[in-house]
């Protein structure tokens, strides 16, 4: 940058680029990328509560069982008066038409789904992302039978996969997480891949090498700290989108079938007399459920777009 | 040409994995036999019902081993025969259910999607000619609200606020009413659809326009002084509309998934009730036939989606 040359032709760059409004029109086409970089580097205050919250739900479920809430199953049918009960002091989110509690039944319910999400994505974590660092840094032919695997599962509806699946077999919350466990293989295990081949010719991998490390040292202490941090962005979309599966699974009547779920609960207050009469019932876990997905997504994104990990790299 | 002669290959026999997988699962995990007869099926002992248990498996080929009988389904489905229903003696035959339920699918599908155009150009341009305003922050808020929100919870909120307390949709769907009522009926499934869709659509066309008009031949027309709105909706927005054709082929895949579960809440009969009917009584013909439609139409989304990048980019077709 000493050279007089190079100054002059930052110059020359910084003049071209403010004629560019100029001559476009007053400041209508900006340049997005300006106010981006410039909070690029930090997570922001948004992402902390996106993770206050999630932290707060996946505690609450975690404890349910020792929380000073109501029995989910328990029929507290109050004297002289008919349920559904509106939310009130001794029901905060109401209760359903068997005077169960919304609120405790919420928690519950967060136990299944929340089990539900974080299984399917640590099985396509595990399995995907193995696969998919083992077929970027050994390439040939491995790079070619995983790879191939992959298209076979995305270019299969995973909806028909799901259906297909659940309507068989019993629906206990082992196969649910399982099924959409194995449908987040393949797209966890894409990324995985691409990750991995742009760091497995890098300077440190290829130091390491000529150290006489063998494949699995390389693999686990070198590549592995490099794509666990852009994975675990893809970790927290994908966890909603397994939520949001079994809801949807739910409506489908093909859910967990022991326990509430989110998607359960939602479905039993969906009808139209529930909605008329006692439109908490579904709106309580709704607006859980939302909120929690609405964090998973913003939490992912802020932390992919901290990391700058391109999806569609190679 | 050699490209689509593979690419129709690779569709082919996909849908022929589709099914032998489909098919394989159904008697392997099921007992075809049991869901036709019943409690009957397990009565070897009295005569009466080895009678109808031989009865049956002539009448569906149990009998065979499975690749035959996969085989001759496929060769009855391909022609057009969709068999018949287990239960309820067989009636409507399964072709008749599916042509029945599958256009109200189609139609809601449609109406969705026509929706999800309209509301996503105009909202594009609008954000895109302003990019970083408070307008256009607010909207990448918005937009993000609708691709986050689970397509059943926004149905049952719009359900709860359209339908029941203000009263402005229908709340049932009646199949005997006319075609425009039904349509009517059918407005504010569609626009359960619709709202995220346009959410992503926008987006993402949103992102191309702001690209295309920091573009040099925006910058060309600009200088010899072709107005503003000219240049977006001339030069920017038809390069832009290709990108978007795309995402939206691409998105009508999601949009089935989200239609079956739409279906559910708003008691639409289409082909997601009749799926989750058939799964109750498991009527696995039914299952099938649908499972089969669904993937049919996944793979000529697909088609239609390489097809519309080998006409942008036509070095796709020779790698």
């Amino acid at each position: 940058m000493n050279d007089p040359k190079d100054i002059d032709h930052v110059h020359l760059d910084e003049q071209a680029q403010s004629l560019v409004p100029l001559i476009a029109g007053a400041s209508t086409f900006h340049d997005e990328g300006d106010t981006e970089t410039a909070t690029k580097r930090r997570l922001g205050i948004g992402f902390w509560i996106a993770i206050g919250w999630i932290a707060t739900i996946v505690t609450a479920a975690v404890l349910a069982p020792w929380l000073p809430i109501k029995d989910p199953d328990a029929n507290l049918i109050q004297p002289g008066e008919r349920p559904p009960y509106s939310p009130s002091s001794e029901f905060w989110f109401g209760s359903d038409q068997d005077a169960r509690d919304m609120f405790s039944r919420t928690i519950w319910g967060a136990r299944i789904s929340l089990t539900v999400g974080f299984v399917a994505i640590a099985f396509g974590m595990v399995v995907g992302g193995s696969m998919g660092m083992m077929a970027g840094y050994f390439r040939r032919r491995w790079d070619s039978v995983v790879s191939f695997i992959f298209l076979v599962l995305l270019s299969f509806p995973a909806l028909i996969l799901a259906i297909l699946i659940t309507s068989l077999m019993d629906r206990t919350l082992f196969t649910i997480s399982f099924v959409l466990g194995v449908l987040s293989v393949a797209p966890v295990g894409r990324v995985a891949r691409a990750t991995t081949i742009s760091f497995a010719d890098r300077e440190f991998v290829l130091a390491a090498k000529s150290l006489g490390a063998k494949h699995p040292r390389i693999i686990v202490r070198e590549l592995l700290p490099n794509v666990v941090i852009p994975m675990a962005a893809l970790a927290l979309l994908g966890m909603a989108i397994a939520i949001v599966a079994e809801g949807s699974l739910a409506f489908l009547g093909l859910s967990v079938e022991k326990g509430a779920t989110w998607g359960k609960l939602i479905l039993t207050g969906a009808g139209t007399r529930s909605l008329e009469d006692a439109p908490w019932i579904s709106m309580a876990p709704i607006i859980v459920l939302f909120l929690t997905v609405l964090a998973l997504n913003f939490a992912g994104d802020r932390l992919r777009d901290y990391f700058d990990v391109k999806e569609t790299a190679l | 040409m050699r490209y689509w002669l593979t690419r129709l290959g690779t569709s082919v026999l996909l849908l022929l994995t589709v099914s032998a997988l489909a098919f394989g699962a159904m008697n392997i995990l099921g007992d075809p036999l049991f869901n036709i007869l019943g409690p009957v099926a397990l009565d070897v002992d009295n005569p009466e019902s080895v009678e109808l248990i031989q009865a049956a498996e002539e009448q569906y080929n149990l009998d065979d081993p499975l690749p035959i009988r996969w085989a001759l389904w496929l060769g009855d489905f391909v022609t057009g025969d969709f068999g018949v229903q287990f239960s309820e003696d067989g009636e409507p035959p399964v072709r008749d259910l599916i042509s029945e339920r599958l256009p109200r699918t189609l139609q809601l599908l449609v109406m969705a999607q026509v929706l999800a155009a309209l509301i996503a150009i105009p909202w594009a341009l609008w954000t895109a000619s302003r990019p970083n305003s408070k307008v256009d922050r607010a909207s990448t808020i918005t937009s993000f609200l609708f691709i986050a929100i689970p397509s059943f919870a926004l149905a049952v909120m719009l359900k709860w606020a359209l339908s029941i307390k203000l009263s402005i949709f229908p709340l049932a769907y009646v199949t005997n009413d006319t075609f425009w009522e039904r349509s009517f009926q059918m407005l504010l499934p569609a626009i359960t659809l619709a709202l995220p869709a346009a959410a992503i659509y926008q987006r993402l066309l949103r992102t191309d326009l702001i690209t295309t008009l920091q573009e040099d031949f925006i910058l060309t027309a600009r200088s010899k002084g072709v107005s503003r709105r000219s240049v977006l909706f001339k030069h920017a927005l038809r390069s832009s509309l290709f990108s978007f054709v795309t995402i939206f082929a691409i998105n009508t895949g999601a949009l089935i998934g989200g239609a079956l579960v739409v279906e559910q809440i708003f008691l639409i009969p289409g082909l997601g009730r009749a799926i989750v009917e058939a799964i109750l009584r498991e009527d696995f013909p039914v299952v099938l036939a649908i499972v089969m439609i669904i993937a049919f139409a996944f793979v000529i989304l697909n088609l239609i989606v390489d097809l519309i990048y080998s006409l942008i980019d036509p070095r796709v077709r020779s790698s």
